[in-house]
């Protein structure tokens, strides 16, 4: 314990040592005030400052931090969270590293078990893992990830992507990130929001310029790069005009962190004519089966559709994490711009899944459609929440949205909340929702071609899910679905 | 009755009719035959002043008066009937009440007294008898689970009780089995084909003027008539296609 | 007890005129209405005076209810049901409401299956003029073991003019797995295509536009015994939006 907290401060030196000016005196408060656990204006410093970052970053932490303490947790989603004890969370320190592993062998064998399932290559599980040298195993085993990676990096660098840490493009792309960074997610936006302009630890920025037609899935370098994210991600996803960009973020392999909780915020802006693609496929851990442990995960993710025929689509694959709360949504201010949003929330066990979209049309003719399935499981709780909101001076708005429920067992809860306002009468709104359960019919039937009962589960929530799982890039897609029958083991007797 | 002077008109941005002419006097039938795409539904759309089907240049005048210049149920009163290609349901509103209202409307726009309750069922029931359809049928909502064929025939009876000067039929034949494509040419020639009426039959196939036989037959390609004949056109339309006539 | 008037972060008063409530307030305790097992209850509902109503109902085993609801007067008029149904109970709204200038109406809805078996149905219809507002939030919850439950929420609303607002919130909170519970929500501006048929059968086009609304609202108050009242109260809303 001790030889941690030593270590912690060591890092905390390191870092402070690096910053050469210390104009706010913050060198000569470390040495008294500095503590390993917490969070104070110093925290949000030593972040600062750890990172090297240019003054104004520091400012709006710390104007962005004196805003959090004066707000309180949001109580309106269908969840049940203990209160989080925000001085007894680690907000500094670099992401922790895994343990590091010799090889497979030392690998839990439930995880083991559940890649096999997913059917990822050897190579890929031994980086996922963390198996120390895996990536030189991978190099002579399978394929040279870290060649590969590097070919992606010049590939999109000729094309003119700007793909980057979000640390590094507060310093080399300043004017880049001063003009949309906490535009499209206001600094004061929610709780959680704000909390995380204050700590954020690191994320990602892609800027795609203008006609730029972005070279590749950026997911199959993530796919290659599985790293260990961090507690408190931040994105920024810029598309200039006439361009596009398909970014995955998340891994259907299921990923540990003994951060518990989770306050990411994704930003996402798309000029004239540009369209961004974003999905995700969250499967933290999820906690045990009596419902100890599991990560919290309240995220903001928000695209603002400026331009003109703009396009945003968010899919999402939501298997894990105790909790989740997050709300991928769309400002339609272009005009004829398109809001989609198509998810799949599995919950099992004590899972709680608050989730949905905000689809906000201020742009004529904007357009947007919603398929939302949730599939509920075990004592989960699993809500979708959602709004459609119509401007005055909005006309010929369209918005389909289609909001389904499955219930296994009859101890879950299948919930839906969609919010719609509409003040144009030229707008066009539908909303349908259905509730179900897998008939005894459709189980018998599929049991008696040759499926056990969990295949047959699995079977039938595929193609509940399907709408929304062919949105997937075509490489995930296939894990998702695999993802959907292993989420709900033990789920029926 | 009816004279169309180099129509032009566009629907959204995109022209569709492109100088047609025709003229229509009163007892004649004329039908307008086409291949798909050439503007035959638009005409049926622009002559009824629907909404989104702009005229861009040209006149059309109705017994001497614009009738561009009229609203669409100024139309109807003056004596215009579409029979729609796809006749709208409108639940929640009977076919009785709907047609009483339309009559009543159309009446008062020309001075005349409303007809009560009693007399317009009278007429109504002749219509729906003569058309053989029943007479709970047009106690129903408006279209509404009315197979195609049965929507066809509601039009039909629709005009008989209306009683047009003109009667402009969008592909009325469109969907009918042969018993019913006879029970309305039997309806459109009882109804229609009396001195001072005129028809403007709008279809693809000719085998509807198997029963309502055309004084004049029109091609219709790319927004203009491009051939007019006799009632043998349509045959031979019928034997050729429409690329070698259109050409 | 006399606790203070609800602000707009009650859930239940979101959209609510909150000074016309404060005007209001202290509110009535809410009419207690309970349906013997068995029973049959019907009400019928004119809310013409801007006012607040509101009902807890609870619907015994096996016993039916029907309310019909016309929300037009006022400047702020609200309807509030509470219902708990028993095993087997039915449940039937059918409520209209019709603001325009700068009314606000609202109906809100809670009804609890708390048993097996019970039916609910729920047909909304708003139109909405000039600056007005409407609002149905509904929400249906089925309680752990109501299972059987069939429960239906039909919403649509109309607006005629720009900056009339229509929010609607078909709410579904389920515990139960072999349940039937849809809701189909619809806000838009009158068919078009609708339109343009009645005028070309010759009805003018403010007379097919009231014809257009009179089908919207039609049917709502079947079976009232109060139909006629509530279907002619209604068209003269309506003729006076028009």
């Amino acid at each position: 314990m001790s030889d941690e907290l030593d270590m912690r401060d060591k890092a905390a030196w390191d870092a402070a040592e690096k910053v050469a000016d210390y104009e706010h005196g913050w060198s000569s408060d470390i040495e008294t005030d500095f503590a390993p656990k917490g969070l104070t204006e110093d925290t949000v410093r030593f972040i600062s400052a750890k990172k090297n970052e240019p003054e104004w970053m520091l400012e709006w932490r710390l104007k962005a931090f004196a805003l959090w303490k004066t707000m309180t947790p949001p109580d309106w989603a269908k969840l049940n969270v203990p209160p989080i004890d925000y001085q007894d969370a680690y907000y500094y320190a670099e992401p922790k590293a895994k343990p590091k592993l010799g090889s497979l062998d030392e690998v839990d064998p439930e995880i083991l078990r559940i890649y096999e399932k997913l059917g990822i290559p050897i190579a890929e599980q031994e980086v996922l893992a963390g198996v120390e040298g895996a990536r030189r195993v991978a190099v002579d085993a399978v394929f040279d990830s870290v060649s590969v990676a590097t070919t992606f990096r010049a590939e999109l660098e000729r094309a003119g992507v700007i793909f980057r840490s979000i640390s590094e493009a507060i310093k080399e792309y300043p004017e880049l990130v001063k003009k949309w960074l906490g535009k499209i997610v206001p600094m004061h936006d929610n709780y959680f929001a704000t909390l995380n302009c204050a700590v954020f630890s690191d994320g990602t920025f892609v800027y795609i310029p203008e006609g730029v037609r972005c070279p590749m899935e950026l997911s199959t370098y993530f796919r290659i790069n599985a790293e260990n994210t961090g507690q408190f991600e931040r994105t920024l996803i810029i598309a200039d005009k006439g361009s596009y960009v398909s970014y995955l973020e998340g891994c259907t392999a299921p990923m540990r962190d003994e951060n518990q909780l989770h306050a990411a915020v994704v930003e996402l802006v798309a000029l004239d004519d540009a369209e961004i693609k974003y999905s995700t496929v969250q499967n933290w851990y999820p906690g045990d089966a009596e419902g100890k442990g599991g990560i919290y995960n309240f995220v903001t993710k928000r695209a603002l559709c400026q331009g003109r025929n703009s396009k945003v689509s968010w899919t999402q694959v939501e298997t894990g994490s105790a909790v989740t709360w997050k709300y991928p949504s769309c400002v339609l201010n272009g005009e004829n711009s398109v809001g989609e949003f198509y998810s799949v929330a599995v919950t099992n066990n004590y899972q709680q899944a608050d989730t949905g979209t905000k689809m906000i049309h201020n742009g004529k003719g904007s357009r947007s459609t919603i398929v939302s399935k949730g599939i509920s499981a075990g004592h989960s709780n699993n809500t979708y929440r959602g709004l459609v909101r119509v401007a005055p001076n909005a006309e010929g708005v369209r918005n389909f949205t289609q909001c389904d429920s499955l219930l296994l067992g009859s101890l879950s809860g299948a919930h839906t909340v969609p919010y719609i306002e509409v003040r144009n009468p030229s707008a066009q709104i539908e909303h349908e929702a259905t509730t179900s359960k897998i008939s005894d019919d459709q189980m018998f039937y599929a049991m008696a071609r040759g499926l056990n009962a969990e295949e047959a589960v699995a079977l039938i929530v595929n193609g509940f899910a399907k709408e929304v799982l062919q949105q997937l890039p075509m490489e995930f897609a296939v894990e998702a679905q695999k993802l959907l029958g292993i989420s709900l083991e033990g789920s029926v007797g | 009755m009816l004279q169309i002077t180099n129509l032009h008109a566009n629907v959204g941005d995109k022209p569709i009719l492109k100088g047609l002419t025709l003229s229509l006097k009163a007892g004649e039938i004329h039908a307008i035959m086409g291949p798909n795409g050439a503007g035959k539904s638009t005409l049926g759309y622009v002559l009824s002043g629907r909404p989104g089907y702009e005229v861009t240049e040209g006149s059309v005048t109705f017994n001497g008066n614009d009738l561009l210049d009229l609203e669409p149920h100024e139309r109807a009163a003056a004596g215009l009937f579409l029979g729609f290609q796809y006749p709208v349901e409108i639940p929640g509103v009977s076919n009785v009440q709907f047609l009483r209202e339309a009559l009543n409307a159309q009446r008062k726009n020309r001075g005349e007294a409303p007809l009560s309750g009693a007399e317009f069922l009278k007429v109504a029931r002749e219509q729906a008898g003569a058309l053989g359809m029943d007479m709970d049928m047009l106690k129903r909502p408006v279209n509404v689970g009315f197979s195609g064929g049965e929507k066809k025939r509601n039009e039909m009876v629709q005009m008989g009780i209306i009683n047009p000067a003109l009667a402009i039929l969008d592909e009325t034949d469109s969907g009918l089995d042969i018993d019913a494509l006879r029970t309305v040419g039997d309806g459109i020639n009882r109804i229609m084909r009396k001195p001072g009426k005129a028809v403007l039959l709008i279809t693809h196939y000719q085998r509807l003027l198997d029963y309502v036989k055309p004084d004049f037959v029109h091609v219709l390609a790319d927004g203009r008539i491009t051939r007019t004949g006799g009632a043998e056109l349509a045959l031979e339309l019928e034997r050729d296609g429409y690329k070698e006539l259109a050409a | 007890m006399n606790r203070s008037a609800p602000t707009r972060h009650d859930e239940a008063w979101r959209y609510s005129d909150i000074s016309a409530v404060e005007a209001a307030w202290p509110l009535a305790a809410p009419e207690s209405i309970i349906v013997p097992a068995g029973g049959n209850f019907a009400r019928t509902i004119l809310q013409d005076t801007g006012s607040i109503h509101q009902l807890d109902i609870a619907i015994g085993k096996g016993a039916t209810t029907a309310i019909h609801v016309l929300n037009i007067g006022g400047d702020y008029g609200r309807v509030e049901l509470n219902v708990t149904l028993h095993e087997g109970a039915d449940f039937k709204l059918g409520a209209v409401q019709i603001g325009g200038s700068t009314q606000n109406l609202e109906i809100i809805t809670t009804v609890t299956h708390a048993e097996p078996k019970a039916t609910s149905s729920q047909i909304v219809r708003s139109v909405l003029a000039g600056t007005a507002t409407g609002t149905y939030l509904g929400k249906v919850a089925v309680a752990r073991d109501a299972q059987l439950t069939d429960s239906v929420q039909s919403v649509k609303a109309m607006l005629l003019d720009r900056s009339a607002t229509a929010n609607a919130k078909p709410e579904l909170e389920i515990y139960a797995d072999d349940v039937k519970c849809a809701h189909g929500c619809a806000i838009g501006e009158l068919d078009a295509m609708g339109l343009f048929y009645l005028q070309a059968r010759g009805i003018a086009p403010a007379d097919a536009k009231k014809l257009m609304l009179q089908a919207f609202v039609a049917g709502v108050f079947e079976g009232a015994a109060d139909e006629e009242m509530l279907t002619d109260a209604a068209l003269k809303k309506l003729g006076e939006l028009v």
